[in-house]
């Protein structure tokens, strides 16, 4: 037995925001049945999420390992956890107007979303398989009760069974490939894996090792929609509550992709040989799938989705670079990324209306005419989203395939580049439809937008366009918290 | 390990018998409750009432509903007759005399109760008819909802002894020289209490026997069952009651450990006056009643019975012996105390109301459970 | 002394072995000595004298899977302690003072929580639900007279 037991300040400090999320969460279900005024909790996790942000940074001035190496806070651990928090704090204005129209709005979906978000920032800070699967769990059961919460919906039931059936299935596979590696290597620990696997005493065959990075791959590819693996992906974006959506395509999928890397440049870093290729073909066919499905949807939350698996499809286009530089164009991107498909999310929510009548391309017909601001806000996050210079977008595009030029997958570039292409045809026609057309039904009587709303689109266009006019403010602070562990 | 064997194999060729009387104790006992003679024709005083109706149960039809499915309604109460049997290879009778000593013996039994349940569900599913199944449900709900504060109460035995093994728990309490009943200055009374009435709970015993509650349920998950394979469930719940009190005695009334293990001055009276005093008392008592009967061959019977009890006090008194013996007889002394305990109840309290039965399972045992191993914890660091 | 993992292990699953071969040895006798008459209206379901009226392999109530599902979350919850209840004398020596204790509690609140919110929920009601306000209560059939001949 260990002299003393007791966590440190230090290790409390530095997994404070999971821990207050988690109170606070705890505290939400508590309260949940004694108040009436379902409206304290929007206050709530709002005060919340910022005191975690808080939390974050303050436990960021003290980096390190914590709890017998289980979690590690470093600059690459407080970016995706700010990242995260932002995503909640931008879900929960979303979302707020959005329950009470749908008559809905109760505590549970606040706790659950503060559950998520422990899981994700474990998600960002694991250092160990174990957490790793903690934190994915967390996160993803609380997804899939999210995907379902208008548990009345015909659509939300379906997308949610899809999505906890697949989901569980995945994570299935995930955690044989940590029972593998474990098997071959002896620790969970990430740092441990890596010395082991690095040393030339290691006699387990190569091969053993590369099917327990595969069976991780195919867990880590789901959760972040990746191809062969992404299908589950349309239907349930398709069929939650768009805030839902909204947050879905970006926080887990975010987290995930931060494990992702820190897992595979970690423990699999030694044998980038084997999985490097594999994530290329992945980056590769993610983005074709992607981008020539979203061609042929009619529904606008169903090309989101095709859409937000083309871009899962770029950024394994720098995870494949397997460079220092490719890891700092992920962060750059998905930073980027999360604000361009929260905001086109909360246009879509804004316009779908009450029980989401609204959600086909035609039914956009004529919004400039009806409301110029949130046309001109759609207009942004669909020009970043294909890449047009002065966003966000086309830093980050910019950023991956250089990343991917200096690491030599030069046809990778080229295919990715033409898929851009294919790309900017989808999300022009929305812009097409929106100013080319004369207002249709759908766009007719339409209220103005609830302020919380307008703030999210507001505050995701502002960030949109400042990181594409000043990409050097996040490339910087990426450079400096990045994971260097690349080539 | 032939101990073991020797041991697996009395139990189970002893145990139909043992149950046989247990039932005959209950029937007499609820007669005595009830000022009447309970049964009085078959043998001396009724004495041979439980081989008749084994022998009746052998040779009745067996009925199987043709709408059943065959094979689990087979294999429903055998596996409820498995779970509770195999709870015995772990409980230790007396010092030494325990099949198998292994180091989560009190997981094994809670482990076979857990599985106890299925033998319900499937028993009352297969059976393919209304009543099997709601006596079905109803039940597996009720044994989950006291499983939790079954599990509850356990804890705060264990808590105290550190240790999953029936021996060692038994051995912690010899070392403490207290019972952990009364440990904890009289709080352990709390999670005992709780054991007490959710084993009562577990066993379907009244007052919770609403599974079988004939004025709704006809007979519950048993009602298409008859002859032998009825016959085995109503065994295995006789060998859940013992197991249940055989746990409860181990973790909470000192196992096959006298009052006062560590009063060496007590010995003589508890090791030995005690244990000879009351089976030789047994027998004379035998004598005399054998006395009072009327027809010859009851009243040899008996007599018979009685001398073999006097002669079965003789080996107490062989002190390389009664180690042994003075642990077997403090244990079954226990059990029997709480399995009278169990036949009181029955006696006395009219049975609950569904909601009733839920609602004291959820909302008061859970609760006081958790508070009462949270204080027991406390309590037990001073 | 049995040593080994499997040596003390053993007499549990040759307990196992020897209790199902009873169950089968017992229903096989019973099965032979029992006199057997086949019945088409005796082989049928038990319905207290009436005529079974379909499977009854249908829907029940959902407030069993409730409980089975909070059993789960419940039992799992005692299973954690018992390991920790295994420990608990060696969790608070020293400087270690409490840290059991704490780490119990803290356990156990966070459940709580969860409790508190399911029985508020009324998750845990049983009583006869007096179902939604908006159904009218069922009318009762109008009296049988005469004169509607």
């Amino acid at each position: 037995m260990p002299a003393n037991l007791w966590p440190s300040s230090t290790d409390l400090l530095r997994f404070g925001p999971e821990i207050l999320l988690t109170l606070v969460g705890t505290l939400m279900m508590v309260l949940e049945p004694l108040l009436d005024n379902k409206r304290v909790f929007r206050t709530l996790s709002l005060v919340t999420l910022l005191g975690a942000i808080g939390v974050t940074m303050a436990a960021h001035g003290v980096p390190g390992l914590s709890y017998a190496n289980m979690i590690i806070v470093d600059g690459f651990a407080t970016f995706f956890r700010l990242l995260v928090l932002g995503v909640a704090i931008l879900t929960v204005l979303l979302s707020g107007d959005y329950l009470e129209k749908e008559g809905h709005e109760t505590g549970e979906f606040y706790a659950l979303l503060l559950f998520s978000v422990v899981g994700q920032g474990i998600m960002a800070c694991a250092n160990e398989l174990i957490m790793v699967f903690v934190g994915i769990e967390i996160s993803s059961i609380a997804s899939y009760i999210l995907t379902g919460y208008l548990r009345d919906d015909k659509r939300n039931n379906e997308a949610a069974m899809k999505y906890f059936l697949l989901g569980s299935f995945a994570t299935a596979f995930l955690l044989y490939g940590v029972a593998w590696i474990y098997g071959l290597t002896g620790s969970t620990n990430l740092n441990d894996i890596r010395t082991v696997l690095s040393s030339p005493n290691f006699t387990n065959s190569a091969s053993l090792v590369g099917m327990s990075a595969a069976l991780m791959f195919v867990g880590f590819a789901f959760k972040v929609s990746a191809a062969p693996f992404q299908s589950w992906a349309p239907d349930v974006y398709q069929g939650a509550p768009s805030p839902v959506s909204a947050f879905m395509s970006a926080g887990p999928k975010a987290a995930a992709f931060a494990v992702f890397i820190r897992v595979f440049l970690t423990a699999y870093g030694p044998i980038s040989d084997t999985w490097v290729p594999l994530v290329a073909i992945a980056a590769l066919a993610t983005m074709t799938i992607g981008n020539f499905a979203a061609l042929r949807q009619t529904n606008v939350k169903r090309l989101l989705a095709y859409s937000s698996i083309a871009h899962a499809g770029y950024v394994l286009v720098a995870i494949a670079a397997h460079s220092t530089v490719g890891t700092q164009a992920v962060m750059f991107y998905l930073a980027s990324y999360v604000f361009m498909n929260v905001g086109a999310f909360a246009v879509v929510t804004f316009f779908a209306r009450k029980g989401e009548q609204y959600v086909n391309i035609d039914d956009l017909s004529g919004l400039a005419v009806r409301q110029p601001a949130m046309a001109a806000m759609l207009t942004i996050f669909m020009l970043s989203l294909i890449g047009v210079p002065l966003t966000a977008g086309f830093f980050g595009k910019f950023y991956i395939f250089k990343a991917a030029l200096d690491s030599n997958l030069v046809w990778l570039t080229i295919l990715g580049l033409l898929n851009s292409a294919v790309a900017a045809y989808y999300y022009l026609r929305i812009l097409v439809v929106m100013y080319m057309r004369e207002p249709g039904v759908a766009t007719n009587n339409m209220d103005e937008a609830p302020f919380a709303l307008r703030l999210t689109v507001w505050a995701s266009a502002l960030a949109t366009l400042v990181l594409g006019v000043m990409p050097g403010l996040l490339l910087d602070v990426a450079g400096r918290w990045v994971l260097a562990l690349g080539r | 390990m032939l101990v073991s064997i020797l041991i697996l194999l009395v139990v189970i060729l002893i145990f139909p018998l043992v149950a046989g009387y247990l039932v005959h104790l209950e029937r007499k006992v609820l007669a005595d409750f009830q000022v009447r003679l309970g049964p009085m024709r078959v043998g001396p005083y009724g004495l041979l009432q439980p081989i008749a109706d084994a022998l009746k149960l052998l040779l009745k039809e067996d009925i199987v509903p043709t709408v059943a499915d065959k094979w689990l309604f087979l294999a429903a109460p055998i596996v409820t007759l498995f779970t509770a049997l195999t709870s015995f290879a772990v409980l230790p009778f007396a010092d030494s005399i325990v099949a198998a000593d292994v180091n989560v013996g009190l997981l094994v039994v809670a482990g076979m109760g857990a599985v106890g349940i299925l033998g319900i569900i499937l028993g009352g599913w297969s059976s393919n008819s209304h009543y099997p199944l709601l006596g079905a449900l109803r039940s597996a709900a009720q044994l989950v909802s006291y499983e939790v504060a079954l599990s509850l109460a356990l804890l705060a035995g264990v808590m105290a002894a550190g240790t999953l093994s029936m021996v060692e728990i038994v051995q912690a309490q010899h070392d403490r020289g207290i019972w952990f009943l009364f440990s904890n200055y009289g709080l352990m009374f709390i999670p005992f209490l709780i054991f007490v009435i959710a084993a009562t709970a577990e066993t379907n015993r009244a007052p919770f026997d609403l599974p079988e509650a004939e004025s709704e349920l006809v007979a519950g998950f048993h009602t298409e069952y008859s002859g032998f394979r009825w016959a085995l469930y109503m065994l295995a719940e006789y060998a859940n009651m013992f197991v249940i009190s055989a746990v409860g005695a181990t973790l909470f009334l000192g196992g096959w450990m006298r009052p006062f293990p560590n009063v060496t001055w007590l010995g003589p009276a508890f090791d030995y006056a005690l244990p000879v005093l009351s089976i030789a008392g047994t027998g004379a008592a035998s004598i005399w009643m054998a006395g009072k009967l009327q027809p010859k061959l009851p009243r040899i019977g008996l007599q018979i019975v009685g001398g073999l009890l006097i002669l079965l006090a003789g080996p107490f008194l062989v002190p390389e012996l009664n180690h042994y013996l003075s642990g077997f007889f403090w244990f079954f002394f226990k059990v029997g105390a709480m399995l009278y305990v169990f036949i009181w109840f029955r006696g006395t309290w009219p049975r609950f109301r569904y909601d009733q039965l839920m609602d004291i399972g959820w909302k008061r045992l859970i609760p006081l459970g958790l508070a009462s191993l949270a204080l027991n914890a406390v309590v037990g660091l001073l | 002394m049995p040593n080994s993992y499997s040596e003390t292990y053993f007499p549990v699953l040759l307990q196992m072995v020897l209790a199902t071969a009873v169950g089968f040895a017992l229903v096989a006798l019973g099965v032979i000595l029992g006199y057997r008459v086949k019945n088409k209206v005796k082989d049928s379901p038990y319905e207290c004298g009436v005529q079974p009226v379909g499977s009854a392999k249908e829907r029940f109530s959902v407030k069993f899977y409730l409980v089975a599902m909070l059993f789960i979350l419940f039992d799992i919850e005692a299973i954690f302690l018992y390991p920790w209840a295994v420990v608990y004398r060696d969790l608070n020596h020293g400087a270690n003072r409490m840290f059991g204790f704490v780490e119990m509690l803290i356990f156990v609140v966070l459940v709580l929580a969860g409790f508190f919110y399911i029985w508020k929920k009324g998750v845990l009601n049983w009583q006869a639900d007096p179902g939604p306000a908006s159904v009218p209560p069922a009318k009762a059939p109008a009296a049988y007279s005469l004169s509607e001949k």
